[in-house]
């Protein structure tokens, strides 16, 4: 996933998934609600795309866009290209053997991803006989060997069992081996260890992570959560409210982060090796709900760095480095940005209004009685 | 596991909630018992934030839960105020009795827009304790306490006092929630998983408001969480339960910086950033939990622990001090360094 945004080429040499462009908008009473814009990225073979974001930053909206899954009165815009083939133009002809086998996809919550009234060795075997035309022996076979393959132990008996019978991390093992069984070349994974115990998470994680490499199949991990993506993904894009803020290589990302927002979510997690009562750099305001068409910046409005360019001009993705983007007036770490950090702290306010008090006050915990409450 | 034992009670006097004992079961049909929390004991000092710490299904919002007696635990002590004449066994009173001492506890829960009344203004849901409580207050009264409240919380009165919770995200929910149990200036307030349901980016703002309201108010706070980073960042003191009984305790830093418990050290070695004192490969366990209908003999823990042995299934391990405030309830526990190992 080399960022080819500025050249304009439909695809890359290599690229599994091309994205250009992509946009999603839903009409609703209120209006149209654009919940993606203008997403472009790539990804190679073997590679791990980490995409972060809040809830509606359109992570999740752009994964069902290249599984196909949006209701038919999304608006959808851009080309996504996979191998060379036209995903929307196969959407249009109602392929049927593409989605499930070649690009398949892991849901959060892994009770609803089951049928809970079918046993699990059909349900796994169910794909294997309508996409590759198995045998309904061959394909329970099958299903017993993925089951073992995604770790789970016993799977000749887990075969004939109903999905209420084993645990939610056992759940997410067998919906991660139904999303394998036809080899799939691309795997969309959307938190998919946000409702598992944190134990269960890592190993969840490192499963996949070892599938990917034995099987080098791609893979879009989807999360809130920057740590999910720290140790295992090539590249992590940071989405909010439908829109690329920065995407890098990881290392590049957590090392010299150029978007404010993306500096903001790492200051404002707690970390665990942090002494407890550290103050939280908190991020005001909230993620905005119904995206209404800005001119500025979505992130403008709880930027410590906004500047009067960032409420009228939408910055759009620069180049910082190799495979490095960023959509930014006035980036981390460089002239601009220190410049314009500065002088919002030296004003008191940002750009647009926000108070920059509440960044810097560092407060003694005995001091805390005297202080009101801040927004 | 077992965490029975009481070694980490403190006998001071400015103890401002005792649990002794605890226990809570649920029959489920057929003479089958859920052991939901097993022999927990544990007491926190006032103005303390005391966090409890564990996967699903290891009985910290039961236990919370129990604290305020809904329902009620079956067997074991709450007592609010030990050795004051404000003392109250919540365990020992009903009715009309413990009533009136239910004003002094408020809790916070996970989903913030289900925990408010869809259908009343954010004015009355916050100022109902005071209607109900305050007989000397007249209306007047009450309305410019519950904006004082909300103008603490970081919500302006003005616009959103005659609002409904609907009209409100998560987080401005939350910070409702949470002006709805000051309002009673409470003495103990609950907050079972009060973020869980929050974007990160509002989650540091109700940890902050927290902190704050904490010390305006002088509460006590009991914090349940999932998240080690949350739990320590907020709690001066941490509990680790594990399938209904108590881990290890001890002050938030010094147990996250030398784990004992080997849970304690798997949970530690998991986060999707481990901590530092503990090596990642401590996260390979097996993903079971046993069934809290039939928990394992001995230590709770000894199915999926590292360093079981045949004293783990018949002797149960009693807490025991590693130093003056750092409790593990372990045969075999890390003791590598009591001071930051």
């Amino acid at each position: 996933m080399s960022a080819n945004w500025e050249s304009g080429v439909a695809e890359v040499a290599g690229a599994l998934l091309t994205v250009q462009d992509l946009s999603v908008g839903f009409l609703t009473e209120q209006g149209l609600v654009r919940a993606v814009e203008g997403v472009s990225f790539d990804l190679e073979p073997g590679q791990t795309l980490g995409v972060v974001g809040e809830s509606g930053s359109g992570k999740s909206v752009t994964a069902k866009a290249l599984m196909n899954l949006l209701p038919s009165y999304a608006q959808v815009g851009g080309t996504v290209s996979f191998d060379g083939r036209d995903v929307f133009a196969m959407a249009a002809s109602r392929e049927k053997h593409f989605w499930g086998v070649e690009m398949t996809m892991v849901f959060q919550d892994p009770m609803t991803s089951l049928n809970p009234v079918k046993k699990i060795g059909e349900q796994i075997a169910e794909s294997l006989r309508v996409h590759l035309g198995r045998s309904r022996r061959d394909a329970l076979v099958e299903a017993g060997d993925l089951l073992e393959q995604v770790g789970i132990p016993e799977p000749g008996k887990r075969l004939s069992q109903y999905p209420h019978e084993l645990s939610g991390g056992l759940r997410q093992r067998v919906v991660i081996a139904m999303a394998l069984a036809c080899g799939p070349r691309l795997l969309i994974a959307d938190e998919p260890t946000t409702a598992l115990d944190v134990t269960v998470q890592k190993h969840i994680l490192d499963l996949l992570d070892y599938l990917r490499r034995t099987r080098n199949m791609a893979m879009i991990l989807i999360t809130h959560d920057l740590g999910v993506v720290k140790g295992r993904a090539d590249e992590v894009m940071v989405m909010y409210a439908g829109h690329t803020m920065e995407e890098a290589p990881t290392t590049t990302l957590f090392d010299e982060m150029r978007h404010p927002y993306t500096e903001a979510l790492l200051e404002t997690i707690p970390r665990i090796d942090t002494p407890s009562h550290t103050r939280l750099v908190p991020i005001p305001g909230r993620p905005p709900e119904v995206i209404e068409v800005l001119d500025g910046c979505p992130f403008a409005p709880r930027c410590r760095y906004s500047i009067a360019r960032c409420l009228t001009d939408r910055p759009g993705l620069t180049s910082h480095g190799a495979g490095h983007l960023c959509a930014c007036h006035a980036p981390v770490g460089t002239p601009s940005g220190t410049e314009a950090r500065a002088a919002n702290e030296s004003a008191g306010t940002t750009a647009a209004g926000l108070d920059m008090e509440q960044f810097t006050r560092h407060v003694p915990v005995a001091d805390l009685g005297q202080l009101g409450a801040e927004g | 596991m077992a965490g029975s034992g009481t070694a980490h009670l403190r006998g001071h006097d400015d103890i401002v909630l005792r649990v002794e004992n605890l226990v809570m079961e649920f029959p489920v049909g057929r003479h089958q018992v859920v052991h939901a929390v097993s022999d927990v004991s544990f007491d926190i000092r006032r103005g303390e934030t005391l966090g409890i710490v564990g996967e699903s299904g290891c009985g910290k919002s039961t236990t919370a839960r129990a604290i305020v007696q809904l329902p009620p635990p079956t067997s074991g002590r709450v007592v609010l105020d030990p050795g004051t004449d404000q003392e109250a066994e919540l365990t020992a009173l009903e009715g009309e009795d413990l009533r009136q001492v239910r004003p002094r506890l408020q809790m916070i829960f996970q989903d913030p827009i289900s925990s408010l009344n869809p259908r009343r203004q954010v004015r009355d849901v916050v100022g109902e304790g005071l209607h109900i409580w305050s007989e000397g207050l007249d209306d007047e009264q009450i309305r410019a306490r519950v904006d004082e409240v909300l103008e603490a919380v970081g919500i302006d009165p003005t616009v959103a006092a005659n609002r409904r919770p609907h009209e409100f995200s998560g987080g401005q929910c939350q910070r409702i929630s949470i002006a709805r149990a000051v309002v009673l200036e409470p003495e103990i307030l609950i907050c079972d998983e009060p973020v869980s349901a929050l974007d990160v980016s509002v989650q540091a703002q109700i940890l902050n408001l927290l902190e704050e309201m904490k010390h305006r108010y002088g509460l006590t706070l009991v914090f349940i969480g999932h998240d080690l980073s949350v739990v320590r960042n907020i709690s001066d003191r941490v509990i680790v339960m594990y399938l209904g009984k108590v881990c290890e305790v001890g002050g938030a830093d010094a147990l996250y910086s030398a784990p004992a418990h080997p849970y304690t050290r798997v949970l530690l070695a998991s986060a999707p950033e481990p901590a530092s004192t503990v090596d990642e490969s401590e996260a390979a366990i097996g993903d079971e939990i046993p069934s809290p209908m039939d928990p394992p003999s001995g230590c709770r823990f000894r199915t999926r622990c590292p360093r079981a042995d045949d004293r783990c299934a018949t002797e149960e391990p009693v807490l025991k001090a590693l130093d003056d405030d750092h409790f593990v309830a372990c045969h075999y526990p890390s003791v590598a360094g009591t001071s930051g190992a």
